[in-house]
């Protein structure tokens, strides 16, 4: 039997079956149709303008290292004009995260970009392995995502950045979508399958592997030979998405397309009008000044409830009760640096790419 | 049972968690030992009757007047007659002896205690009840035919018709006549190999008997997760077809709370994100103006100003679960067919049993979840222009959803070839995003073996509803250009 050719170019041997179609394939195409995915993600979202500082959210992980190396390659190939930077954040975690960063300085050297790399115990003044020993595993994820997220616009603030990038790939965007149904969470609901989001106060983020599936990104990283850090947290994850993530693998193995699919389901849908009014505006946070849905925000109530020694403060609502009975904050307790959003030279008349 | 082991006996086995939260006693009468607990609250037997009858009435009453009537203050009178739809399972012989002891038999202990004898709603809400089965048993062979089982539980109720359909009705042109009185037949077959599905008419001296097109339709389906949805599709269809017939202005249908939240989200796991909303609700518009009308809308209104006729599907039981609906049957001594297994081997790569097993296991964990699903899926709305009515499930389809197809997942190399030639005509443009995925999607897997006969053709007959625009579309542009022509310049030929 003759060998199969590519379903793309008909010239080629095929050597992989997509993940995503079905189509089988040769290597050559499986990365153009994997990077011109991507660019028309971008470009559909005009995502960027010539000369758009744009850090990249780095952790070592296959996701973070495919999108470092995807976005030097799309930036050079299409002109993009884009100044790129890796932004890491060590949330202090022994035997994962400083080996992971090993990696990401070892992608600095490879894809000459600068690195940042900011600390939990910079920011916060304590590191996950001290969260976790005062709170134990469960509900540790609470922090660590609050902690990063701001974490995050702080280093990207601090690099005169005005767009950070992250890795986010399809099969996060789908669970995200199940679980915020499952879970009522119609704040994010709204939010989670959009590309891009800005406060006002905010750095622009956004996700350009929105419909990249994470079998693919593996696959360009064995076939690319990329060099990134493949273990799991040590500390367990949140066990509500580790359901959702179970049943999305259930619904891949058994129509591949269910991940996309959900994609789309998410994206046909908004809000109710009458149930947005009822949702709670922006605000900062009266102590870091960071955006906050209530007047102190998120990252500055789990601190407090670590300071004083009542860690589930921010996780129950009987907790924060507790605290608040407790009376005022003290005068020294450690707090969050204030924040405030450089505002770095852009170029304001460039169209989008 | 015991271990035998003395030691691990009595005080060392884990404490068994209770069953409720404050108190034993029935938050209702307060009086009573509680027999139910519904999500955190006690209830007794007596107190369960009136709490399930006001869900159903509350489910239904509003969306029974032509304009929905939140306050329910006027007096119900629908334009037409009542269709229920029953397949046999729980949720609608729950449904049809609610339905039946409300509306049929005006069974008192079901009403308000105010307003007295006279009052106008003790007057009969409708005044024909149909009931419709739809049989599917042919599409599986090895399923047993239980529509005399069905007939024989509908009798049981005065009062009531019963209409027994099979779903190779849908390509039956029998059938077709039937419901549609006047219309040009007009059958269609689709060639489902290819991401177009390219259309092409069929002779009528080829045609194929309604259960020879059902086999090669079902077993053209390229996943095992597009068999239950296609025949879901069908028996959705038949009855909405059927209720018109029926000069119904409702169709009622018995999805329980947690039957919704697995369509909910099986839906969403579909593509079906856009159609949310119809799958809580709908309202049906035959496009057809020459089917017949309800009787209750056009005599009022005095012939020929009659209305369009509609249906609006209902589910009086979305907020009741499905404990409560076996607690029901129960006590009620309710008999259910129960549904049939699918004998098929492909039920476990079904994305329709995944989303129920996943939904009922994580229930017992997080036991609010199904009332979350369907709560959060209730405040949102579709985003955007709708382009028309999908042909194949009727349901309206979002703007541009071929585009976004191939912009997120590239399948060519070269643009231009997933232009449709504009000489042949195709079905694609004319799906929702669900049902294209159901006709196109693949998965690694081979496709499902429903153990029927095999057609031989590359092409296979589309459910006769789906011929209807096709040729109407092509023949009303020759039909305006001809209306046109006089004022066009000699050789425009655009």
């Amino acid at each position: 039997m003759p060998p199969r050719l590519c379903a793309l170019c008909n010239e080629a041997r095929a050597i992989l079956k997509r993940p995503k179609t079905g189509q089988q394939i040769c290597k050559e195409c499986f990365f153009w149709v994997f990077e011109t995915e991507v660019h028309n993600t971008i470009t559909e979202a005009e995502l960027f303008k010539p000369g758009d500082r744009v850090a990249i959210g780095a952790s070592g992980g296959k996701d973070s290292t495919v999108l470092a190396h995807v976005m030097k390659t799309l930036n050079e190939r299409y002109q993009y004009g884009l100044e790129l930077f890796l932004l890491s954040i060590d949330e202090g975690i022994t035997g994962y995260r400083d080996d992971s960063l090993e990696t990401v300085k070892r992608n600095q050297q490879q894809y000459d970009m600068p690195l940042k790399i900011l600390s939990y115990n910079e920011l916060y003044g304590w590191t996950m392995d001290a969260i976790v020993s005062q709170i134990g595993k469960k509900n540790n994820c609470t922090f660590c995502g609050v902690f990063r997220r701001q974490a995050l616009d702080r280093g990207a603030a601090s690099l005169h950045v005005d767009h950070i990038v992250t890795g986010h790939n399809a099969d996060d965007i789908a669970e995200t979508v199940l679980m915020n149904i499952m879970r009522g969470d119609i704040a994010r609901l709204g939010r989670c399958t959009l590309i891009c989001t800005q406060g006002e106060d905010t750095i622009k983020r956004s996700k350009p592997f929105k419909y990249a599936y994470e079998k693919e990104i593996v696959m360009y990283a064995y076939f690319k030979k990329l060099d990134y850090f493949s273990t799991e947290c040590i500390y367990s994850p949140d066990a509500y998405r580790g359901h959702a993530r179970v049943f999305l693998k259930d619904l891949e193995a058994a129509r591949p397309s269910a991940i996309i699919d959900i994609i789309h389901s998410g994206e046909t849908f908004e809000v109710k009008e009458e149930v947005k009014a009822t949702q709670k505006t922006q605000q900062t946070c009266k102590r870091c000044g960071y955006m906050s849905s209530n007047e102190l925000c998120k990252a500055c109530t789990l601190l407090e409830g670590l300071e004083r020694g009542m860690a589930a403060a921010a996780v129950t609502e009987r907790a924060r009760k507790k605290l608040d009975a407790e009376g005022p904050a003290p005068e020294n307790l450690r707090t969050i640096p204030f924040y405030q959003q450089a505002h770095p030279p852009t170029n304001a008349a460039g169209l989008p790419i | 049972m015991s271990c035998g082991n003395p030691t691990v006996e009595g005080e060392s086995i884990m404490p068994r968690r209770k069953k409720y939260d404050k108190t034993r006693y029935c938050v209702r009468c307060k009086e009573a030992e509680g027999n139910i607990v519904i999500r955190h609250a006690v209830y007794c037997k007596d107190c369960f009757s009136p709490l399930i009858t006001h869900k159903f009435r509350k489910g239904l009453e509003p969306s029974i007047n032509r304009k929905p009537d939140l306050s329910r203050r006027t007096a119900l009178k629908p334009d037409g007659n009542l269709l229920v739809g029953v397949s046999g399972g729980l949720g609608s012989t729950v449904l049809l002896d609610l339905l039946h002891r409300c509306y049929v038999s005006m069974d008192e202990s079901t009403m308000p205690s105010d307003g007295g004898r006279q009052h106008p709603r003790h007057e009969r809400v409708w005044k024909k009840v149909t009931v419709c089965y739809v049989e599917m048993c042919d599409a599986f062979p090895g399923m047993r035919d239980r529509t005399s089982d069905v007939e024989r539980r509908v009798a049981q109720y005065a009062g009531l018709d019963f209409v027994p359909l099979r779903i190779q009705d849908a390509f039956d042109p029998e059938w077709c006549r039937k419901v549609h009185a006047s219309r040009k037949e007009s059958s269609f077959s689709v060639d489902m190999t290819t991401e177009e599905l390219r259309l092409s008419a069929i002779a009528s001296s080829s045609a194929s008997t309604p259960l020879q097109a059902l086999h090669g339709y079902m077993s053209s389906l390229p996943t095992a997760t597009a068999v239950p949805t296609t025949v879901q599709t069908l028996v959705r269809l038949l009855l909405l077809h059927t209720a018109v017939q029926s000069g119904s202005s409702h169709l009622v249908l018995g999805t329980s709370l947690t039957s919704l939240a697995v369509s909910l989200i099986s839906g969403i796991s579909q593509g079906r994100g856009y159609n949310l909303k119809e799958e809580v609700q709908e309202e049906w518009v035959p496009d057809d103006s020459d089917e017949p009308c309800p009787p209750g809308s056009g005599s009022k209104q005095g012939g020929a100003r009659a209305r369009k006729p509609y249906v609006r599907v209902i589910r009086p039981l979305r907020d009741i679960g499905r404990k409560e609906c076996a607690l029901w049957a129960w006590w009620r001594g309710l008999n259910v067919v129960g549904k049939e297994q699918q004998p098929w081997s492909g039920a476990k790569q079904d994305i329709g049993i995944l989303t129920r097993e996943f939904i009922t296991g994580l229930e017992k964990d997080y036991p609010s979840t199904v009332s979350a699903i369907v709560r959060t899926c209730s405040k949102v709305e579709p985003k955007g222009r709708a382009g028309g009515l999908c042909a194949l499930c009727a349901r309206p389809i979002q703007d541009g959803v071929q585009e976004w197809k191939s912009r997120i997942s590239i399948r060519s190399r070269d643009g231009s070839q997933r232009e449709p030639s504009p000489t042949s005509a195709t079905l694609t443009p004319r799906l929702c995003y669900g049902c294209h995925t159901t006709l196109t999607s693949r998965s690694s897997r081979p496709a499902p073996s429903l153990g029927l006969p095999s057609s031989d053709r590359s092409t296979v007959p589309l459910p006769l509803w789906v011929g209807s625009g096709v040729p109407r579309s092509r023949l009303s542009e020759q039909q305006m250009k001809d209306a046109v022509s006089e004022f066009l310049l000699e050789g425009d030929t655009s």
